[in-house]
Parts: C-alpha cells; structure tokens; sequence
C-alpha cells in the first residue's frame, strides 16, 4: 500500500517548522549577521567581507589563529588520551572480571557532573596554595612537580583539556565497550583455541574491529574541541588567560560578540564572523559523518 | 459573590497604588541597601516596591544591552561610568534616559558627575567611589615595627623584611588579567604622576616614554615578593588569604573590606596610596566612580522610579549604602561606619585623587584594541611570567592604542 505524499509531509511537518525555526533561522541569521558591523546595539551597519577580511588578514588575525592553533592542539591531545585511554579502559572492563560492572558505572560517573560543577570542582583542585593536586605531591615528596596549574603558560591549555578529557571519557569508554562487545565471540574462542595470545586478540582482532568507531568518534572528537567553549570558560574566563594562553574560538567569539571587561568595546558582526568560521571547519567532517553512517548502513 | 467582588476590586486598587519599581545590577551584594531603601521610602510616606536582580559581572552588559532592546528589562539599571564605549552606546541608541530634570544633583562633586554626563546631560546616579591602593595587615606592621612607606624603595624594603620573617609580603590574584591592570595604574598615579598622564593623553608623551618602562620594570621586579604560583590565583583565593594572614599586603580596592571582614571580622586593615619613587613626589590615590543608578527607556513606572532616583541622590542612601557594603558612597554627606579605615579612605578621596587616569574613566579603554582588554591585562601576566620584558610591553601599547587615538598617532611623524 502506498502513502500519498501529502501525508508524509503532513506528519513530518513539526519537525520541520521545529527544526527551521531554531536551527536553520538562526544559522542563517548568523551567517547575515557577519557582514555587518554591530555594538549589539542600535543600528547595523553593512560592511560587507570586511569583518572576514579583519579576522583572516587584520589585526584581529593575530588572535583568531593563537585560538585557532589552541583547538587544534585540544583536538590532537584530546583524540590521543580519549581513544586511546577509552580503548584500554574498554577493553579491561569487556573482560569477565570480577567488579566490571562496578567499574563501568565509576568510569562513567563524571560523564554525569555538570560542566560548570567540572570546572569549579578542578579550580580548586589544580589551586597553587591549597588545592588537591599540589598538596598531593608535596606529601609524596614530589614538591618540585608542584606548580601553578592554570598560570602557568606551558600547563594551563593542557591542564583544561586534561579535565576535559576526565569528565568526558566515559562516553568514549562506553561506545568502545559497546563496539567490543558487539564482536562475536566465535572470533575470539577461535583464537584462543589456536593459542593466540592476549596481545594479538588485542592487536590483530579487537582493535581492527573497532575501529570504524574510532572514525565515529574521530569526527565526534573533531566537532567537540573547535566547539569548545564551556570548560575554557568556567576555568580561565572569557580572558583566557594567562595572557591568551587558553584562548579557543569559543572564547574569542565570546569576547569579540558579548565584551570581555566592563566598558569593552563590542562588535557582534566580528564575534559572528568566528562562528562562520568555526562553522566552516566543522561542517565538512559533519557532513563526512553523515556520509560513513550511510555507507555503514548500505553495507549491512 | 458581592463580597468576592468587592475584596477583588480592593485587592486590584493595593496592587496599583503600590508600584513596583526593578533593577538590575553587577552586584549581588546590593541586595540588602535595597531592602533598607524600600523601608525607608514607606516611612516616607511612598508605597514602592523594589524588585532587585543581580547578574554575573561578565555577563550583565550584554544582557542589558539584548533586554533594553526588546522591551523586556527593568525600569532601572546599574550601569558603567562615561567615557566607556558601552555606556556611550547605551545612550546614544535611548537606552539610558537623561535625568537632570527629576534629580537635584547638588551632593555631588563636579569630579564624580563627569562620570555620568554626556554631550551636556546626566544619565543616572553615582552610587559608589571605589578607591584602589595597597591594604595592610596592620598586626603585622606592628609585629615588625613597619611604617607606611613614603617612597617605592621604602615600600621594598617592608617586602624584604617581611619575607625574611616568613611572611609572604604580597598576594596577587594574577589570574585575574584585570587585576593586574588595576595594579599598574594605582602604581601609575603615583609613580608617573597625574601630570605625565595628562602629557599621555594629549599627545606630548607616549607609551614608549622611560618612565612608562621605568613602572612596568619596577612590578616586575617586585614580583620576588608575591606568593608562589601567583598567576594561578584569584580573587577569591586573595580575600582568604588575607582575611586570614597569610599575606601582609593587597593592591586592591576598598570594595574588598565588605569580604575581609565577614571572612575575619577581628582583622586590623591598614591604607596606603602606593608611594612615589621619591619624597619630593606627592603620592595619589587611583580613585573613579564605580557606576550610576540609571533610568532606562523600558521604565513602566516612571513616578515611582523618579522617586527612588531621587532618593539615592540624598545622603541617607549614601548612609545606607555605606553601612551595608563599607563602600565609599558616592553622595556627600553620608553618615559612614565608624571604622578608622573607610574614615582614611574618605580623606584619600577627597585630598589625594589623581584627576588623571590611564585604566577606568580613561579615554584609552573606550575603543579596541582597549589598554585595559587587549595590552595591560594579558600583557601584565606575559611580562611576570617572564615571556616579555617591560620594554616589549610599553611597546605594546604604544602599538596598540596608536592605531585608533589620534593624539598618539601624531607622535608618530616626530
């Protein structure tokens, strides 16, 4: 029996007005909004690609890459620990191991913190004076390791992605466990049988296995840390600080859109102009993203 | 059912008379001058309700600006003091109204209200003078014997001999960018001078003058007295710790008082201006109205509203204001707290003010890249944390504010 078209269109038609008026709108409203210069207030004037040329080739550059390199180096650092700590800590907690089950849920728990809670929570635990961290190495007698987390240049970005990395990881460790899972343990029990060892299941059976989710969470990842914004924020501020030191996108669109100290001077065209560029970057493995999950599904 | 009708229509004739007037400010802790200013205006004789609201410093600007513009924000703002760009645009686009005609303005110094006029009128009320320099913790100064310096080697000298007792002489909240900033320029109104400010801004100096580089070097080199990890840490972490001695002094502002003592309500603060690099210098004190209570273009109440603006322009909202929040109100005639310190502070604000000024209330914050946002404040942290020299830093700025201030872009022909 075929249904008319009308009422395909009929059912799927909230959706749409849903998805046209608070994704779509606004997306286009942005990409209109770069090309003007605007206070956020007042009248909008229009300037055509001069906000774009500002942000590329002006003086504004100089702050748009230091951000730019910033979340390129969050994503390098991010994809190493969360795919690679993710796939260790799966594949021990796919083992019939007494207390797996335990271990998954405290693996997960800080997947459940709120992100604001994160970051307050690990202010003061990265504290120079008092907080959990130094005060823990200087109990172990490793006093000289003891320093200024999020003042100091060399460790403060790190130090962000590092939490981030925390509070995030027991997604990436559940998505993996799930892809091992999925295995079928024919594969495995054969392999034993022909006396494989523990390295080699790990190496030449699990690990190619799933690695068409570690392309999924790839793109995720890539998607996540040029999106960054909240943990940088409630950490180091929309100053990013020290000295820019943790400055993302995210912070930049901020303080060029919304002000960064007290009478600041503001220009949302600009700050809109970072999102479009942030926009940019991401759209392509978005749509990448799409395309492999079709792929995945023909192949089935 | 006649009985219902009749309480409903008493209850609707209560709710009209008694107007509600809201504001919305950066400062939570407010909240208590306004619960006291609403009592006061009953014993007046006045039934208004005010409905106070307070957001996050960093983002209450940008939700002024989106609420005033769609009709949705309160009849009265906390809003920044002029020159500021925000504030400029606030009222350029009828935001913020003009108040001369509602409001007798004479308990304010002429100094305070260049604060909150524009092109000729007056956009709000000044409620707060904030008055910057270094605060001391006076058991220690007694402990040791220390005297309040008198030049910036003398003030050395006390950081000496208080880290050679184990007490960390400074706390510095270096996380905080701002901070810094405030520091270099309430060691600028001393150490420079008001007159080499005004030589800055009209152009017959720059950025790039000795003496500019002279100050970032001097910070930089006091910088063996902060605590270790400085650039970590916040102001919070700078109220505790002094608050609780583990530091003897702060660069910081009278606002902090409020903190200090309900952290320790027996500590003993002490003030100084910071000193000059000689003695045949005056010392200044860095001293700029905090903001004004404002009258904007979404007011619904408007009577009332005008009511309570003009109250806050009278001595007793300055005396409530002062012993709620031991700020410095910015009204005349106030009856202050009975604490020797905000009695020196008041003296310093009167007699020892620089009139000119380099960081807040100054021309140099009003357009971007700002002195404030983009040099000073990730500049101060990159020049302590040792990745540029007070040379570079000058140079910075000189760079920066060239590219837009026209007294300095005429230096460059010379």
């Amino acid at each position: 029996m075929k249904v008319r078209t009308k009422y395909v269109l009929l059912f799927t038609l909230p959706a749409l007005i849903l998805y046209s008026l608070f994704v779509v709108y606004p997306l286009l409203d942005s990409l209109a909004l770069s090309f003007y210069s605007w206070k956020g207030v007042g009248p909008k004037i229009f300037v055509g690609l001069k906000n774009f040329r500002e942000m590329l080739f002006g003086n504004f550059s100089k702050e748009v890459f230091n951000a730019f390199f910033h979340n390129v180096y969050f994503f390098s650092l991010a994809t190493v620990l969360e795919l690679g700590l993710g796939f260790l800590i799966a594949f021990l907690l796919a083992s019939k191991l007494k207390g797996a089950k335990l271990f998954r849920t405290v693996v997960y728990m800080p997947n459940m913190i709120p992100l604001v809670i994160v970051g307050f929570m690990w202010n003061l635990f990265l504290n120079p004076q008092i907080g959990l961290v130094n005060s823990f190495l200087k109990l172990v007698g490793l006093k000289a390791l003891a320093r200024p987390w999020l003042g100091d240049p060399s460790t403060a970005l790190t130090s962000i992605i590092l939490v981030n990395v925390w509070r995030h990881l027991g997604f990436y460790v559940l998505v993996i466990l799930a892809a091992i899972l999925n295995i079928p343990p024919d594969l495995i029990e054969a392999a034993y049988i022909d006396g494989a060892s523990n390295w080699k299941i790990a190496s030449r059976i699990v690990f190619p296995m799933v690695l068409p989710t570690f392309r999924t969470l790839l793109i995720l990842l890539f998607i996540g840390s040029f999106n960054v914004f909240d943990m940088v924020y409630a950490m180091t501020g929309v100053q990013a600080g020290p000295f820019r030191k943790t400055d993302v996108l995210g912070t930049v669109f901020y303080r060029t859109a919304f002000g960064g100290l007290g009478s600041a001077y503001v220009d949302m065209g600009l700050g809109t102009a970072v999102t479009v560029f942030i926009f940019t970057i991401v759209m392509p493995l978005s749509v990448l993203y799409v395309f492999l999950i079709e792929r995945r599904e023909r192949s089935w | 059912m006649r009985k219902l009708l009749v309480l409903l229509v008493v209850v609707l004739c209560v709710v009209l008379l008694a107007g509600e007037v809201s504001i919305w400010s950066w400062r939570s802790q407010d909240a208590d001058v306004w619960k006291q200013v609403e009592q006061e205006l009953r014993k007046m004789g006045k039934d208004i309700k005010i409905n106070f609201t307070a957001f996050a410093p960093t983002e209450y600007d940008a939700k002024i600006a989106v609420a005033l513009q769609t009709g949705t924000g309160p009849d009265i703002v906390y809003s920044r003091r002029l020159p500021g760009g925000r504030t400029q645009t606030m009222i350029e686009n009828g935001l913020y109204l003009p108040i001369d005609e509602y409001i007798d303005f004479s308990n304010f110094s002429e100094t305070i209200l260049k604060s909150v006029t524009y092109q000729g009128k007056k956009y709000g009320v000044p409620f707060a003078v904030q008055v910057v320099g270094i605060f001391y913790n006076k058991d220690y100064f007694d402990r040791f014997k220390l005297k309040e310096p008198e030049t910036w080697d003398e003030l050395v000298e006390i950081a000496k001999t208080l880290k050679k007792n184990g007490i960390t002489p400074f706390f510095i909240p270096g996380k905080e960018a701002w901070a810094l900033t405030m520091q270099h320029a309430m060691c600028g109104v001393s150490v420079l001078g008001p007159e080499w400010i005004k030589k800055l801004i009209d152009g017959e100096t720059d950025f790039l003058d000795p003496k500019f580089t002279d100050l970032n070097r001097r910070l930089n080199d006091l910088k063996v007295y902060y605590q270790d990890g400085f650039l970590a840490n916040s102001t919070t972490d700078m109220d505790a710790a002094f608050a609780f001695g583990q530091a003897a002094m702060v660069f910081y502002g009278i606002w902090g008082y409020q903190n200090w003592r309900n952290l320790n309500p027996d500590i003993n603060v002490g003030y100084f201006m910071v000193p000059p690099v000689s003695k045949d210098q005056k010392p200044y004190a860095y001293v700029y109205m905090d903001g004004a209570i404002t009258l904007t273009s979404n007011v619904k109440n408007l009577n009332d509203s005008i009511e309570v603006l003009k109250f806050c322009a009278t001595p007793k909202f300055g005396t409530i204001f002062a012993n709620v929040t031991y700020n410095i109100p910015a009204v005349s005639g106030a009856q202050l707290p009975k604490v020797p310190l905000l009695e020196e502070i008041v003296d310093v604000y009167l007699n020892h003010a620089s009139l000119y000024v380099y960081w807040v209330g100054s021309v140099f914050v009003t357009q971007k890249p700002s002195l404030y946002d983009d040099v000073l404040s990730p500049g101060m942290q990159e020049m302590y944390a040792g990745k540029i020299t007070p040379e570079e830093l000058s140079k910075r700025a000189q760079e920066a504010i060239s590219q837009w201030y026209e007294p300095l872009k005429k230096r460059l022909g010379k």
